[in-house]
């Protein structure tokens, strides 16, 4: 852009020597744009031919077209899988390095053909669900491209399936990889291991220090910490559309409805359901399906034909047994459905066991117990069943219901493991989106009286009003529990009176300037707090006796976690307007306590100045109002729970200012703190805050008692 | 008519150019790095004929599995839950526990196992009826180990425990056996089979044990971010300037100055750095109790209680070979996350390791957890506060219905109150007691536990509310009963002469309801160290602080009642019936024992003649001197817990317009403040 603009401004000089040549000019003007069309032309084709290798080519190419790359007879072979191989030893975490965003990258392996010294394949070049899975990786934010950056490493070689492949040959093929070194940080995923007759619980191919991803582990394969156990995709998943179905009870108590059940197992199955009749379906093959129908959807029970997987979906519980593989691809469809699987398969680790907690959405009953499943799962509460059902149906959407669900969590497994510090939660891992919201995790949730010797900084926020302040702070420095007063000089324009002219107080005072008068430097977590309770006090609350203070501090020592406040508020709902409404009259309940005197946990600083969500600090300090508002919507969301007002009320006015309740008579003021709370309840997407009928007062308070055995006796003067 | 023809033209060429410049630009900009479209990777191909590709598995093959026949558990030392335990022994009363006895001279620590074993209700006298036999493991650095012992039977169901690593060399292989060991070896630990102990010191207590250190929720501004474990057992404490490779003895040159003595006391820092190898699971136990944030790199060694602790909760496992990453991530890790580490480490502390008592009554609990399989303890249970000794599953395992987790859960407490009125000797109906507390709009049930010997009255006061009367087994530990008839999930505990009125109860159910987990009561004591006695007592006197309130008139959950009646020790209920004053006590501890926090008091309206001084109510005199003194049972049960658990409060809770200077109209509970 910036040359045509130049090319514009030479304009001018050429236009009077083309006037004398007008032919010539003629000419050389559309020679010119003809070139420039031919050239555009060109341009838009030329990327293509210079870059063989780019994805422009590779987009056209066809699976059939990849390298083939023969394999000697005696090329080498990887050891066989080390049992002994955990993260600290087999796992080159160097390739990982530092890494700001915690994310290790992985490197794919372009797609090769391998064939042995006859030319005959070694494999299927790449089945369906391995071409989807590496799609999903190098979609993901873990993919690179450059394999020296690379943390791990997926071969293109598909091993999803150990029947479609020829296991020396394979190995083969890993050992030539570029980066192979012994396996070191190779990622392999197989959901079907082992063979005839005995059935491996683990992929056969040698695969020395890889890392392997399996559908299937035993107890005796599984190496804990190091391997990735995964479910076994079931195609259903993506061909059949099955609306979910929520918990509660269904028709059938127990189903099973795997074909290929051993005799033996069929027995037992067929015994508990003559036993125990209507409540028990045991579902086989059918054996008698005209020409076309799929017979694997359909499962019969003597004449009596049923849809599958949607017959699952009748059951509370279904059974997923061991076939000669211990991960079995029922187990997806059997989650998908809601139903609760019921795992009889000894010694099978239960995929993704790592992260996953499948005591919430399973029962493990040990194949020796299976004739006693029935009375074990009725020994289990109608309400915990319910949660199961849920819990097994997010199982399936969140970790089983694609390729790319199991591939990325895999992968976020292993992550999980190399970035320890940044890894997903028990309870971001396991719990279901709807529990997620509704749940508090306190951050202060140690049931902890903190040491009274630790004592209290008030933080007294000022513009100009030095007399006041004056009078607050000696007021304060009276408390015997405080340790250290903190002025936040808001007024950039004026100057703080000279350290001389300051009360004499027995405690250290600071001063703060701030450079902008903004509300929310009254929540800033400044350096000088050093103590865990703060007592936010505005600049002309002077009637606040010194015992009220004291006691406010004793009750926040029992209530650490909450706001201990003086003047309390309460957020009401307006029928008629469809909103929520501000309140500062006397009522028998609270929700909110102003901050213009205030006891609160010095966390809440932090939280206030860089976790407030949405644009609600900018809001406060662009409204010079709400603060206190803000501060108590944020402190009963992330705690759910209510503040706890102290001492009973007063009028809380001095004579010489007409700030804070002077305003708060103001109507307009009692509308702006109404918007105030509808903004925030918006931007919180909830109401956080708790009404309560209680307020704190000293034990003996108002109790006919000597008052001058009180502990607090001057509490509630007016 | 030519200007506009050249103006025409003018602009063509101009067009002309433009699109040259345009496709050149790019071009010109991508030519100077040698990768061509540096910026989006190249990603795996789309394949022209994905949509052709095969599956994985072929249609049929899929469930069409071979079907195989069950299979005997393999040999070779490999064994896991499901093929080396029988569960079937465990049939009905959960797990029974039989000592083997011990050869040879018994240590103290072994001693100190097999009482705190005796009073947990896993107790079993009968190798018979027990599913668990539990083997002492060598302990004594001079006991010869152990040959073979009786009743070995392959090892199967028989649990091998050694709370300090055996300093001979396991003389019999484990076999079937689960072994139970400190820190044991990654590599020899068997998941979900064996259980692995925290390395306890030498002198750990027996009961009770101290407190966590953390003495208030945020780290203190100055102190240490780390400390670091040090070989010979101290710890060394490092700035958040030194430099970044303060392990390994790679920096030999940088040490700072501060470094504790020898087996000095726990650190003081935000993290503690442990080493992987072995000796440092001591190390580990420090920094745990001290609530400095275990950093634990490469251990070898198996977290304790690793199945059912989430340990990333509470420690970081690192990788040693990245000390620099390790190093950086701490010191960026964001507040939050810091203080919540710190918490839970404490929160492990109390609950698990303190005392060998809780460290043996875990170990059991997890195999416990084992045999209930669907019914045992959820995640969340053993993960949060108080944990999973105190929360027991047989009450149920839905979070819900305890007291703990309604935050977490995002759940309240279920239904009104259900009145439990005893009836003592007097055996006199309550009758005023019954209409005011029918009078509750949130009264949901009445019953009357009548454990007089007096015959039943035969008529009832009309209610509205169910009113059912349960006969009781004059016992006073009886009325803390889970009784069956109890369907809500707060207990109005109420004597038959205690004396409320309707609003009252209102409001302090109101309170119950913001604390649900707390002991919400009209008439409280307080304890008091006793320094002419050299013990504790306790007093009713009216006193600017209290620590218990009376059953005689309270409200708590109903799930303290079952854990009232089965998970504390015999003797202390015993201790109950005794010396019936002695119940308020006790239920005090045990709930303060468990929520770590005071009672709430709310406000009583007329100071009644019955608040009578605790002692009044021993009444046979003769009795007394059978009987211990009744001030004396707040020390045995100090004793018993290992502790003392009652904390105290400065406030009671009162309406929010309580005895304030406006209109009585508008008070909601005005008759609170009747004289």
């Amino acid at each position: 852009m910036c040359a045509s603009v130049k090319y514009n401004i030479r304009g001018p000089a050429l236009i009077p020597r083309m006037k004398t040549k007008h032919r010539i000019y003629y000419i050389t003007l559309f020679s010119i744009v003809l070139l420039g069309l031919i050239a555009t032309g060109m341009f838009q084709f030329w990327p293509h031919s210079i870059e063989s290798s780019s994805d422009w080519n590779v987009e056209k190419r066809s699976v059939r077209d990849v390298p083939v790359v023969r394999l000697p007879a005696d090329s080498p072979i990887p050891e066989r899988g080390d049992l002994s191989c955990r993260m600290h030893t087999c796992f080159d975490v160097y390739r990982c390095g530092f890494n700001p965003k915690n994310k290790i990258k992985v490197y794919i392996y372009s797609l090769k053909k391998y064939v042995d010294d006859f030319g005959v394949p070694v494999s299927n070049t790449i089945s369906r669900e391995y071409n989807e899975l590496l799609m999903a990786i190098s979609d993901s934010d873990y993919y690179t491209d450059d394999i020296n950056r690379a943390c791990l490493f997926v071969p293109s070689i598909d091993v999803l399936n150990q029947n479609t492949l020829r296991i020396k040959e394979t190995a083969q093929a890993l050992a030539q990889l570029s980066r192979w070194d012994r396996g070191t940080n190779h990622l392999l995923f197989n959901m079907l291991p082992g063979g005839p007759p005995d059935y491996n619980t683990a992929l056969d191919v040698p695969r020395d220090r890889a890392l392997l991803a399996g559908g299937g582990f035993s107890t005796w394969t599984y190496r804990q910490g190091y391997d990735v156990s995964i479910p076994v995709y079931s195609p259903l998943s993506a061909e059949v559309d099955l609306p979910e179905k929520g918990p509660g009870p269904r028709r059938y108590f127990l189903l099973s409805s795997q074909m290929a059940v051993h005799p033996e197992y069929r027995e037992d199955l067929e015994a508990i359901q003559a036993k125990h009749g209507e409540s028990v379906l045991v579902l086989d093959k059918c054996t008698n399906l005209s020409e076309g129908v799929l017979s694997v959807r359909k499962r019969c029970r003597e004449h009596q034909v049923y849809d599958y997987p949607q017959v699952l979906q009748e059951a509370t519980f279904c059974v997923v047994l061991r076939g000669a593989r211990l991960g079995q691809a029922v187990l997806s469809d059997v989650l998908r459905a809601g139903c609760v699987p019921v795992v009889i398969a000894d010694s099978y680790i239960l995929p993704f066991s790592e992260v996953l907690d499948w005591k919430r959405a399973s029962v493990v009953v040990p194949e020796e117990k299976m004739s006693d499943v029935y009375s074990i799962l009725q020994s289990i509460p109608q309400r915990q069943i319910e949660e199961m059902q849920r819990q097994a149906r997010w199982f399936w959407e969140a970790y089983f219901q694609s390729i790319k669900a199991i591939a990325l969590a895999t992968l976020q497994i292993i992550n999980d493991r190399i970035y320890p510090y940044a890894a997903l939660s028990y309870e971001e891992w396991n719990d279901p989106p709807n529990v997620k919201w509704g749940s508090v995790s306190n951050p202060l949730f140690l049931p902890l009286i903190p040491p009274q010797s630790q004592g209290f900084t008030a933080i007294v926020l000022t513009y100009d009003r030095v007399e006041s302040l004056f009078r607050v702070i000696t007021e304060v420095s009276k408390v015997p529990s405080l340790s250290k007063l903190l002025v936040v000089w808001n007024n950039q324009n004026k100057n703080p009176p000279e350290d001389s002219l300051w009360p004499k107080i027995r405690v250290p005072l600071k001063v703060v300037r701030t450079a902008e008068n903004k509300l929310s430097n009254r929540f800033f977590p400044y350096d000088e707090i050093e103590t865990e309770a703060v007592l936010a006090i505005d600049d002309d609350i002077i009637m606040l006796t010194s015992d009220e203070l004291q006691f406010g501090y004793e009750v926040w020592r029992e209530f650490p976690d909450r706001l201990v406040g003086y003047p309390g508020r309460l957020h009401l709902w307006d029928h008629e307007m469809s909103k929520w409404k501000y309140e500062s009259e006397w009522t028998n309940e609270v929700s909110m306590v102003l901050t213009g005197a205030a006891f609160y946990h010095k966390y809440f600083n932090y939280l206030y100045t860089y976790k407030m969500p949405g644009d609600i600090k900018n809001w406060v300090d662009a409204h010079m109002n709400c603060e206190d508002i803000a501060m108590n919507f944020l402190v009963a969301n992330v705690t759910g729970k209510a503040v706890i007002k102290v001492t009973p009320r007063k009028k809380f006015k001095c004579p010489e200012c007409t700030a804070i309740d002077g305003l708060s008579l103001d109507q307009t003021h009692m509308v702006e703190r109404s918007e105030c709370i509808n903004k925030f309840a918006s931007v919180f997407g909830t109401m956080p805050l708790k009404v309560v009928e209680h307020r704190a007062d000293p034990v003996l308070y108002k109790d006919d008692f000597p008052e001058k055995l009180k502990s607090f006796p001057n509490i509630g003067s007016l | 008519m030519q200007s506009w023809r050249r103006k025409a033209l003018w602009l063509a060429l101009l067009a002309s150019w433009l699109l040259v410049l345009l496709r050149v630009f790019p071009l010109l900009r991508l030519a100077v790095p040698a990768r061509p479209w540096a910026g989006a990777p190249q990603g795996w191909p789309r394949w022209l004929d994905a949509e052709l590709l095969q599956s994985f598995s072929r249609a049929g093959e899929l469930p069409e599995d071979d079907p195989q026949p069950p299979h005997a558990p393999r040999g070779g030392g490999h064994c896991d839950w499901g093929a080396c335990f029988n569960v079937s022994k465990c049939r009905g009363g959960g797990l029974k526990v039989f000592v083997s006895p011990v050869a040879g001279p018994i240590s103290d620590t072994q001693r100190g196992i097999l009482a705190s074993i005796e009073s947990s209700s896993y107790h079993s006298v009968s190798p018979d009826e027990a599913c668990l036999l539990l083997l002492l493991g060598p302990e004594a650095p001079a006991g010869e180990c152990s040959p073979v012992p009786q009743q070995w039977n392959g090892g199967k169901n028989q649990l091998v425990l050694s709370l300090h690593p055996a300093l001979c060399p396991q003389t019999f292989p484990p076999g079937q056996a689960m072994v139970a060991k400190a820190s044991p070896a990654v590599d020899t630990f068997r998941p979900g089979f064996d259980v692995a102990l925290p390395l306890l010191p030498e002198a750990h207590p027996l009961r009770g044990g101290a407190p966590g250190q953390l003495r208030q929720h945020s780290p203190h501004p100055g102190v240490p971010l780390l400390a670091l474990a040090e070989e010979r057992g101290g710890w060394r404490v490092a700035g958040a300037d030194s430099p970044a490779c303060p392990w390994d003895g790679r920096c030999e040159q940088n040490r700072g100055p501060e470094q504790t003595p020898l087996g000095a006391t726990l650190p003081n820092a935000t993290f503690c750095i442990i080493p992987g190898h072995r000796p440092e699971a001591l190390h580990f136990f420090q920094a745990l109790q001290a609530g400095c944030i275990p950093v634990l790199l490469s251990p070898r060694w198996e977290l304790p209680f690793s199945e059912v602790i989430d340990w990333t909760k509470a420690a970081i496992v690192a990788d040693k070979r990245l000390p620099f990453q390790v190093l950086a991530a701490l010191q960026e890790m964001p507040p939050t996350r810091v203080l919540a580490l710190r918490q839970q480490t404490q929160f492990l502390w109390d609950a698990y390791f303190s005392s060998v008592e809780k460290v043996i009554h875990t170990t059991l609990e997890i195999i416990q957890d084992r045999i209930f399989g669907a019914s045992a303890h959820p995640s969340l249970l053993w993960n949060s506060p108080p944990g999973a000794l105190l929360a027991l599953p047989t009450f149920s395992t839905s979070p819900s219905d305890f007291p703990f987790y309604h935050l977490q859960r995002g759940s309240r407490p279920v239904g009104g109150f259900s009145a439990l009125i005893w009836v003592g000797a007097p055996g006199q109906p309550p009758l005023k007691l019954i209409q005011a507390v029918a009078g509750s709009q949130h009264c949901a049930q009445i019953l009357v536990l009548w454990s007089s010997e007096k015959p039943l009255p035969p008529r009832w006061p009309k209610t509205t509310v169910p009113l059912t009367v349960l006969a009781g087994q004059r016992k006073v530990s009886d009325r803390f009963f889970p009784h069956r008839a109890i369907s809500t999930d707060a207990i109005l505990s109420l004597d038959a002469h205690s004396s409320l009125t309707t609003s009252e109860v209102d409001f302090a159910f109101g309170v119950w309801q913001s604390f649900p987990e707390r002991m919400v009561g009209f008439l409280t004591w307080s304890h008091f160290w006793d320094e002419a006695q050299g013990g504790w007592g306790y007093t009713a006197e009216r006193a600017n602080e209290f620590s218990m309130v009376l059953t005689s008139a309270a409200f708590y959950h109903r799930y303290y009642h079952t854990l009232f009646t089965h998970s504390l020790p015999k003797v202390l209920r015993t201790l109950a019936d005794e010396a019936p004053t002695c119940v308020d006590v006790l239920m005090n501890f045990l709930v303060a024992a468990v929520t770590k926090l005071p009672p709430i008091k709310v406000p009583y309206g007329k100071q009644h003649p019955e608040a009578r001084p605790p002692l009044v109510r021993i009444q046979a005199p003769g009795a007394s001197e059978q009987q211990p003194p009744a001030q004396d049972c707040i020390n045995q049960m100090a004793a018993e817990f290992g502790y003392m658990p009652l904390v105290s409060s400065r406030l009671r809770l009162d309406p929010v317009l309580f005895k304030d200077p406006v209109s009585v109209l508008r008070k909601k509970y005005r008759s609170l403040e009747k004289p």
